[in-house]
């Protein structure tokens, strides 16, 4: 007897599973929705932890921030596991091709000495604040409530540490690891790098994981990555003959602007919910963005020198123009 | 021993007869009649007569037993933490020292129908 | 002039070491206790995090690749298996309480895993430590979603499914695994790493996944199957951390020695009462079955494990003390976990039942010490009992074990007919255990124990739902006639019948 299971048409007893039809009513669900809507615990917890026992194991007391649903965050991405890797597999494989492409071409030998130079100085100190980034992100996905709010953060963390590691191979590629070497040294001892890595050791000293997230992801990378990958790498520095360094960071570049809107949809949900959240969101900008505009500008006057202040001042005046869409008024 | 805290981490427990609404949790063990397969927990009154208890709660949850008729509650042998104890079954659990969280165990010797 | 001829080649090890602890610094603006702080509070000394030895070297666009390919697959064929009815391939219905129990119990489990493995890729002071717990982190989180994608469609077909979210948090069962990952991520960092990177990963993920997606390809599951492939790459390459992690942890101060000891312990002993389940699974939910519990208690723990623990006694560690017990308990646990679960059916979202003769005489001759001097006469008994039209309901609520929260089924090592009965009185409060090295767990850390939330003491506190029967029920979502009681009369066996039917007589549209 044949069984062709594909022949026969039965009626489904329900839709999805209880939780997705109770938010989004009786229909199938996304597999967004399945991977992230309420899969953290959430009731009977069973003890406290016992590195602070007036702690709850998941504690959305852990931050100034209040939400009545967690959930009510979302990423405009619908990044899951599974299409989060996909979508970076995909950039991963654009990023390999412009490698081979410099290095097979012997690109980078042909930019001038003091050219390859200001790159380096630029960008290799610059791994150390991605692992900064990948630690506060992990704090967040650690520490923060709510799988919709959390799991975008460890992607974050991931590709923080997938940036650490281009721009290792990018400094290898350019120059050696003594060059890895010197961006360190640069990045524990130089005057240009103290202000950042000053902020990058503060907010990792911070355990509010929402005040993590606005003084990593918002604030600092807001400014930072506009600055140094669209503006300096891919415009200043190209125009300059260093064409093959923003083939070597568009993940970069096209990571910051993707992120840019997941970020942004979250502050816009925080702020939203309550004149509260307003106010603690707005005490964190103050407190972290004139500190960020401080450590990004010796950076940028690396490549501009003097022209660093107006180039600033500029993305202060977008990042505000941000924030402003974002619902966050001061 | 005390656990490994970072901070004092307090002994809170969360079970305490005040919970129970002025009842008791007691649980409940025939030996040796493993058609039950766990002690039973119930929540009695520590004023019931424990005899009133026993017809009215346990002797319906052991029915299914075939040796269950022939239990007489003056003849078990009673067991708690490990001891033998003397219970009275016409007086209530407190009057017997009856306490919140007690397991009380039963033998019935010579009766092992289905579990010898 | 070519650079490229210039460069000397890097050492794998060395481009390794670029890519990821040479990123970290020490910190200077905050003292390094602020930046780190669960990081010694367990008494677990670190001399040099830079003699961690990576486990694995993965950079992030190698994971990427690799992590794309597999999803790739594995969502294609969960995709053809949704839209080509693939579940009515399944041997039985009875099949489903398997999958039931998992999605309930072990899928929420990963998740912890995910988040446990975040803090400890944040609070660790080692940067390759780090790097290996956050690749965890998110392959966890891809066991937890790709699972529930998996069992999705069988949701839409059968019950017990539809509510494993209110479930997780509600159903006494559900308190087992619950507890267990609670218990290890309220631990510290190395705690956490030693009781799911180690005991749980590497002594006992193999009896859960090995026999149990075996078990799934005997029974024409390949949804399950597919996951349970899928994930096996990154089970070894969290394996390898385990071990990796608690080799360095002795390696690195004789001190650690003791506290690791008696974590190892602590951790057998509650990866073995959660993994118990399985061996129910196993000895009676697959109506193809494999092999035994008890023989793969004998390849994956006794064989695979004693060697771990000769491996490891050069570090001065013995076999968990739980160890001969556990051995003991082997030929028995399957078979006290399905009696209950068929008295208590009432209570369960997934279906019980009374095994066939066919399936009885398979018990006999795989226990053949235990099972019909001591169990067969029981199911006997309760085949009489139902055959009469008087089906045996145990309506009493159990007593739980105040530490691993099973119902206190289990019997006294050397007395297979009385049940183990264990208590302690702790600052005027008593407790009850299921086993000597339960309560010793407990008596090493009340403080933590005594809060656990015991769903069968909630319900007559009257918390779980407000008290009585059927409003516990509406509490945890459990639908009452379908998705609990026996599987003979229920609407999955129902269903499943009569679309197989179709299906093998071609009578479908
Ligand atoms: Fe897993
Ligand atoms: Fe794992
Ligand atoms: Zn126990």
């Amino acid at each position: 007897m044949q069984i062709d299971l594909r022949t026969v048409t039965i009626e489904p007893q329900r839709h999805a599973y209880d939780h997705l039809e109770q938010r989004f009513g009786a229909k199938p669900a996304s597999r967004y929705q399945e991977a992230s809507y309420d899969i953290q615990a959430v009731e009977n917890l069973h003890y406290r932890p016992t590195w602070d026992p007036e702690q709850q194991l998941y504690d959305p007391d852990l931050s100034r921030v209040r939400m009545r649903d967690w959930y009510a965050i979302k990423d405009p991405r619908q990044f899951y596991y599974s299409s989060y890797t996909l979508t970076r597999a995909r950039q991963q494989d654009t990023a390999e091709a412009n490698f081979a492409f410099v290095e097979s071409r012997g690109l980078s030998a042909l930019m001038p000495g003091e050219l390859t130079a200001q790159v380096l100085a630029l960008l290799m100190p610059l791994r150390h604040a991605a692992w900064g980034a990948n630690q506060n992100n992990t704090l967040i996905c650690g520490y923060g409530f709510g799988t919709t709010f959390t799991q975008p953060c460890m992607f974050q963390a991931m590709d923080q540490l997938g940036i650490a590691q281009y721009l290792s191979r990018l400094g290898l590629l350019l120059g050696d690891p003594e060059s890895l070497g010197a961006g360190k040294r640069a990045w524990m001892v130089d005057a240009t790098w103290q202000p950042l890595r000053h902020y990058t050791e503060d907010t990792m000293a911070l355990r509010d994981p929402v005040e993590v997230f606005v003084a990593q992801n918002l604030v600092l990378d807001g400014l930072l990555y506009p600055l140094v990958y669209e503006h300096l790498v891919d415009d200043v520095l190209s125009a300059r003959g260093a064409s093959c360094v923003a083939m070597l960071t568009q993940f970069m570049s096209e990571w910051g602007s993707e992120t840019r809107k997941w970020i942004d949809a979250v502050t816009k949900t925080l702020a939203a919910e309550s004149a509260d959240n307003r106010a603690a969101l707005c005490d964190w900008i103050d407190r972290w963005l004139p500190r960020a505009a401080l450590a990004v500008l010796p950076i940028v006057a690396i490549v501009l020198g003097d022209q660093a202040q107006s180039a600033v001042e500029d993305q202060m005046t977008d990042f505000a123009g941000r924030l402003g869409k974002a619902g966050v008024t001061r | 021993m005390a656990v490994v805290a970072l901070k004092p981490y307090p002994l809170r427990p969360v079970d305490g007869i005040e919970h129970y609404h002025g009842d008791q949790l007691v649980y409940w063990s025939w030996d040796h009649h493993l058609m039950f397969a766990a002690p039973f927990i119930t929540c009695p009154s520590p004023s019931t007569r424990v005899v009133d208890f026993l017809e009215a709660t346990i002797r319906p949850l052991i029915a299914a037993d075939p040796d269950a008729d022939r239990v007489d509650w003056t003849c078990v042998e009673w067991i708690r933490d490990h001891e033998p104890i003397a219970i009275d079954v016409g007086k209530s659990f407190s009057e017997n020292g009856i306490g919140h969280k007690d397991l009380l165990r039963f033998r019935t010797p010579g009766m092992n129908t289905l579990c010898g | 002039m070519d650079m490229k001829v210039q460069k000397a080649k890097l050492g794998l090890k060395e481009k390794y070491r670029l890519m990821t602890r040479d990123l970290g610094w020490t910190p200077s603006y905050q003292p390094h206790e602020k930046l780190y702080p669960y990081a010694a509070y367990e008494g677990i000394v670190i001399h040099d995090w830079d003699k961690w030895e990576d486990p694995f070297r993965l950079t992030m666009d190698a994971y990427w690749k690799y992590q794309a390919e597999k999803d790739r697959k594995f969502y294609a064929i969960i995709d053809a298996h949704a839209q080509n009815n693939g579940h009515l391939n399944i041997t039985d219905a009875r099949y489903l309480s398997a999958l039931k129990i998992f999605l309930q119990a072990i899928s929420p489990g990963e998740y912890c895993a995910h988040k446990g493995f975040a803090r400890a890729g944040r609070e660790f002071p080692g940067v390759g430590t780090q790097v290996a717990c956050q690749m965890q982190s998110i392959d966890e989180l891809r066991h937890a979603q790709t699972q529930i994608h998996a069992l999705s469609s069988y949701n839409r077909y059968y019950d017990g499914f539809h509510a494993f979210i209110q479930m997780r948090d509600r159903m006494w069962y559900n308190s087992v695994p619950r507890s267990f990952f609670d218990d290890a991520m309220t631990g510290g960092p190395f705690e956490f790493m030693v009781a799911i990177g180690f005991s749980f990963e590497y002594v006992l993920t193999n009896l859960l996944f090995v026999p149990f997606m075996s078990g799934a390809a005997y029974n024409g599951d390949m949804a399950t199957v597919t996951f349970g492939f899928s994930a096996q790459s990154d089970e070894a390459r969290h394996m390898t951390l385990g071990l990796e992690c608690i080799k360095f942890i002795l390696e690195q101060d004789p001190a650690n020695l003791p506290i690791v000891q008696r974590w190892l312990d602590k951790w057998f002993w509650r990866g073995l009462r959660l993994l118990s389940l399985v061996g129910t699974m196993m000895d009676y939910m697959l109506p193809k079955r494999v092999m035994s519990w008890a023989e793969a208690w004998e390849i994956y723990a006794e064989d695979n494990g004693s060697a771990l623990f000769k491996d490891l006694a050069r570090y001065g560690i013995r076999p968990p003390k739980g160890w001969k017990d556990a051995a003991k308990a082997r030929d028995h646990i399957s078979h006290q976990f399905m009696l209950a679960f068929y008295q208590w059916s009432f209570g369960t979202a997934f279906h019980g039942w009374i095994p066939s003769e066919a399936d009885l005489d398979w018990l006999s001759s795989k226990y053949p010490e235990t099972f019909d001097r001591h169990y067969r006469p029981r199911w006997d008994y309760f085949k009489k009992l139902a055959d009469a039209g008087t089906q045996f309901r145990n309506v009493g609520l159990a007593k739980l074990c105040q530490c691993c929260q099973m119902p206190c089924v289990f019997t006294e090592p050397d007395d297979p007919t009385l049940l183990c009965h264990r208590e302690r009185v702790i600052d005027g409060h008593r407790y009850h255990f299921c086993s000597d090295h339960c309560r010793e767990i407990v008596e090493h850390e009340p403080e933590k124990y005594v809060q656990a939330w015991m769903p069968m003491n909630q319900l007559f506190q009257g918390t779980s739902g407000g008290g009585g029967i059927e409003n516990w029920m509406r509490w945890v979502n459990l639908v009452d006639g379908k998705d609990n009681g026996d599987f003979v009369g229920s609407r999955d066996q129902r269903n499943f019948a009569a679309w197989r039917g179709m299906a093998t007589s071609n009578n479908g549209t």
